[in-house]
């Protein structure tokens, strides 16, 4: 008999927790749509003990998992079958397309694309331009490609706003992310408002690589670990020399650095971890902790509809948004069931997975169609995108919101110190 | 972040509470450590089916004879009748059409084909009115490549009661790229692709060629997940068409678990899906706070706490190789001290680690240290007392008490 007995789990992912319930692939946004995905129990942990014994089990299908987690959120052993994907994926690797190298380097194409913004969004959105995609790159003609800024983020907060941070007593550091900098700016300004409204100095980091997450859907994990690494480095100098906890306005970049850097790409965080966080979370706890106040715009009206996004369901703070939004006097709050967009980042991009991606949406397309709001509020960009696209309602972040509902002067009075 | 009352566990308990308090227009957030016991459901519940080895037939006379300490004591005896037509209610407003009441059992059939005494049923589901079959014959539907279950056995057991049995195969092309998933030719799985209308009509279809209208067509519960597709599947076939469970995950179990957590969420309800309790802040014989694995330093905070957390299966309970335990606050458990006297030696016998759990006070205070928590309650299958598979009262007892500590609550205010 061994001299000591194990009493408690070992293996990585919770892999050997597994109970074979199979609770988690009734929650499979893609097994529901497609029988050529296995889902997440024949994916994940059944699929892992083959796999153990002879690589040669690895099975194609993984690629169409969406990573979304939902099955991780469904299954009562904790067992993190999303992770277990992706480590199979990134251990069976395959040359990516160039299609895929394009779609995930987002860096790369939005440092092209916003310094010829107007060519280029008039380029990616007429229709010769969409046929020549679909068939040589196969990224699906029917997308609306998010249109580019011809200023980018970094560029207009050195310009207009980096000068008068310094001036005040309390100071955060905003990972923006490739969305906010290359795509959206305005969410980058409107966090800027928020924070310094509340007395918050916001400063960019050392050094912002994108956080990697459709590098690893795209099988480029040794360039996401090489990303991940220098944002740990830029983190961990904001916070251990400046004392500036990491804020960020992106649900799935903060889920990637918080918790697939560590569980996927193998990324040590554990120093970094409980220092990032969603500046909607940041925000409702210093309010919770009566630390900063809010005043309104008593002319404020926004009917809202609110979408958790995966990874946003994932981490659980789905709450610290809608609990945000709710203190806006003027805001008429819906909040739709959870459930997957079907984007998926560049998943729903590709030519392959268009029509399983927009069937996935269609239960939350029609949700916000009978919901009926002048806005869709969601923590997620790439959300923003297909709900835009597939319901023509438009989407903001719950930062944006409350930028525009905030009266910003008064707030600033209230948190003067 | 403060709420009136914060559950832990999002089970049929947990649920049952929540809905009850938000009805009542209190603020309530559920934390539940991801899908829940419901999913193993066949689709009945269970108030009472079984004292001292004897089959019941009327729950309520017989809930006299029930042990001391069994949570139906805590409750009440006399008002065990009036909170289970409070909880068919409940669960006729979240949705759910059941038939049966607590004054009569009625007879389900289990996916093995035996019956066992049960209070509700779902709609749709095949019951009978005694445990003796009135049937003479029966049209066992089997599908081709579904592998949630054991007709054999069904075929079997029905034989045993004298039943004709007669088995009528079918194939639909519907289901033929289903197939090629082996694995996956699953209830929950089948019942997506037959939210399709035209999927179903032409599995009607097939049903049609291999029955005559004067059948009797018992056929696994496959569809009918959120949808209206069992009632869809009645109006086409010509036969007379009952339901039976599968093997888990079940669809009318998935059923009820999804329309209890979409109807508390519709009350205002908070449901934390996917967040565990970790700790909690026991001071003075009160709960002040309560912290999760996701929200971390952001406590929650509440008047009354109620734990739902559910048996060994859901770790509301947890052996180990020296004890038993409640591994969230550390509350007192009822279990023998001795390891060896946890189990019996025969599977089907009354098994003393099944009536192991949280120990309560007469109102259903959680015990630490032998002192009841004011603002703690304990619920459902994470409490001591009774041994649901031999006792049949599992879900009885999940939403007796539930009811009863949600009255507590709100009478406290
Ligand atoms: C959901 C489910 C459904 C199933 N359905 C069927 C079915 O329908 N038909 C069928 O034939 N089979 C089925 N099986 C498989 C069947 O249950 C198992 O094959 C059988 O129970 C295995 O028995 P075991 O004693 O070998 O392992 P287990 O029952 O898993 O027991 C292993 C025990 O060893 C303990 N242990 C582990 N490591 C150590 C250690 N280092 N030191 C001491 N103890 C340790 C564990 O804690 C556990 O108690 C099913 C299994 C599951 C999970
Ligand atoms: S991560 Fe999402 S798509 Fe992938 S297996 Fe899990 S539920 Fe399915
Ligand atoms: S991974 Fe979790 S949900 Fe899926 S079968 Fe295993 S225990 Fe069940």
């Amino acid at each position: 008999m061994a001299a000591t007995t194990q009493t408690t789990f070992a293996s990585a992912n919770n892999f050997e927790q597994c109970l074979k319930c199979s609770i988690c692939t009734v929650y499979c946004p893609v097994a529901a749509v497609t029988t050529a995905y296995p889902g997440p129990k024949q994916a994940g942990p059944d699929g892992e003990r083959y796999r153990l014994k002879d690589p040669k089990f690895y099975d194609e299908a993984l690629k169409l998992c969406l990573n979304c987690k939902r099955c991780e959120v469904a299954c009562p052993s904790e067992v993190r079958i999303g992770d277990i994907i992706q480590r199979a994926r990134m251990q069976h690797p395959q040359r990516p397309k160039l299609r895929d190298v394009l779609l995930a380097n987002t860096d790369v194409m939005g440092t092209m694309a916003t310094s010829m913004a107007p060519v280029v969004n008039l380029t990616l959105g007429m229709k010769p331009v969409k046929a020549v995609m679909n068939a040589t790159l196969g990224i699906d003609k029917h997308r609306t490609f998010p249109a580019y800024a011809s200023q980018k983020f970094e560029t207009w907060y050195r310009r207009h706003a980096a000068q008068t941070q310094e001036s005040f007593s309390k100071h955060v550091s905003y990972f923006h992310g490739c969305y906010v900098n290359y795509n959206y700016p305005q969410l980058g300004k409107d966090l800027v408002t928020v924070m310094n409204a509340l007395g918050y100095g916001v400063h960019l980091l050392e050094k912002e690589k994108c956080c990697g997450v459709a590098l690893m859907a795209n099988g480029m994990h040794e360039q996401a670990k090489r990303q991940g690494e220098t944002n740990m480095q830029s983190m961990r100098k904001s916070i251990n020399e400046l004392k500036r906890p990491i804020i960020t306005t992106s649900s799935t970049c903060t889920f990637t650095m918080r918790d697939e850097y560590d569980h996927v790409l193998g990324i040590d965080n554990r120093d970094v971890r409980d220092h990032l966080s969603l500046a909607a979370r940041f925000i409702y706890q210093l309010i919770d902790n009566g630390e900063v106040k809010l005043a309104f715009d008593p002319n404020f009206k926004m009917r809202v509809a609110y979408h958790t996004a995966c990874h946003m369901q994932r981490m659980g703070w789905a709450i610290f948004s809608t609990q945000l939004l709710r203190m806006i006097p003027g805001l008429e709050l819906i909040e739709l069931e959870s459930q997957c967009c079907g984007i998926a980042g560049t998943y729903g991009f590709k030519k392959e997975n268009y029509e399983n991606s927009q069937a996935i949406g269609a239960g939350l397309f029609q949700a916000i169609k009978e919901a009926d709001p002048q806005y869709v509020a969601t923590d997620c960009e790439t959300c923003k995108w297909q709900i835009e696209m597939s319901t023509g309602v438009p989407v903001l972040n719950p930062i944006s919101i409350l930028a525009q509902a905030l009266d910003v002067e008064k707030t600033k009075q209230l948190n003067q110190n | 972040m403060k709420f009136d009352t914060i559950i832990i566990g999002g089970g049929l308990s947990g649920l049952t509470c929540g809905i009850a308090l938000s009805q009542k227009g209190q603020r309530v957030a559920i934390v539940a450590g991801g899908q829940n016991s419901l999913h193993f459901n066949a689709g009945s519940m269970e108030l009472l089916g079984n004292v001292d080895g004897e089959e019941i037939a009327h729950p309520v006379e017989a809930a006299q004879r029930l042990q001391p300490n069994h949570p139906y004591r805590k409750v009440g005896i006399d008002h065990l009748e009036e909170l289970a037509q409070e909880a068919k209610t409940l669960l006729d407003k979240a949705g759910l059409t059941m038939s049966g009441n607590a004054k009569e059992n009625h007879w389900r059939i289990t996916p093995i084909g035996v019956t066992k005494p049960a209070w509700l049923t779902l709609e749709g589901l095949a019951t009978v009115a005694s445990s003796q079959l009135p049937w003479k014959a029966v049209t066992l539907v089997e599908l081709e490549g579904f592998i949630d279950s054991p007709l054999q056995f069904v075929e079997t057991n029905l034989a045993a009661q004298g039943v004709q049995v007669k088995v009528a195969r079918i194939a639909p092309a519907v289901l033929t790229q289903a197939r090629r998933s082996a694995s996956e030719m699953r209830a929950t799985s089948l019942a997506k692709i037959l939210r399709n209308h035209q999927a179903l009509a032409s599995l009607a279809a097939e049903i049609n060629q291999v029955t005559t209208a004067d059948e009797l067509v018992l056929m696994p519960m496959f569809l009918g997940l959120d949808d209206d597709a069992l009632a869809a599947l009645q109006a086409q076939v010509k036969p007379r068409l009952a339901f039976l469970p599968t093997l888990p995950p079940m669809v009318p179990g998935v059923r009820i678990a999804t329309a209890l957590q979409h109807y508390f969420k519709m009350l205002g309800g908070t449901y934390l899906l996917g967040d565990k309790v970790v700790d909690g802040l026991i001071e003075d014989n009160t709960m002040r706070h309560i912290t999760t694995a996701k929200l971390q330093d952001v406590l929650l905070k509440a008047d009354n706490f109620v734990l739902a957390t559910g048996s060994f299966m859901s770790g509301g309970v947890v052996a180990d190789f020296t004890r038993i335990y409640e591994p969230v606050f550390g509350l007192d458990v009822e279990a023998p001290a001795n390891r060896a006297d946890w189990t019996l030696a025969e599977v089907m016998d009354d098994q003393p680690y099944m009536s192991c759990g949280v120990a309560t006070d007469d109102t259903l205070h959680a015990l630490k240290e032998g002192k009841a928590v004011k603002n703690l309650f304990a619920i459902g299958s994470v409490l001591s007392g009774h041994n649901a598979a031999v006792q049949g009262d599992g879900e009885g007892v999940d939403m007796l008490t539930a009811l009863a500590v949600a009255h507590r609550i709100t009478n406290r205010q």
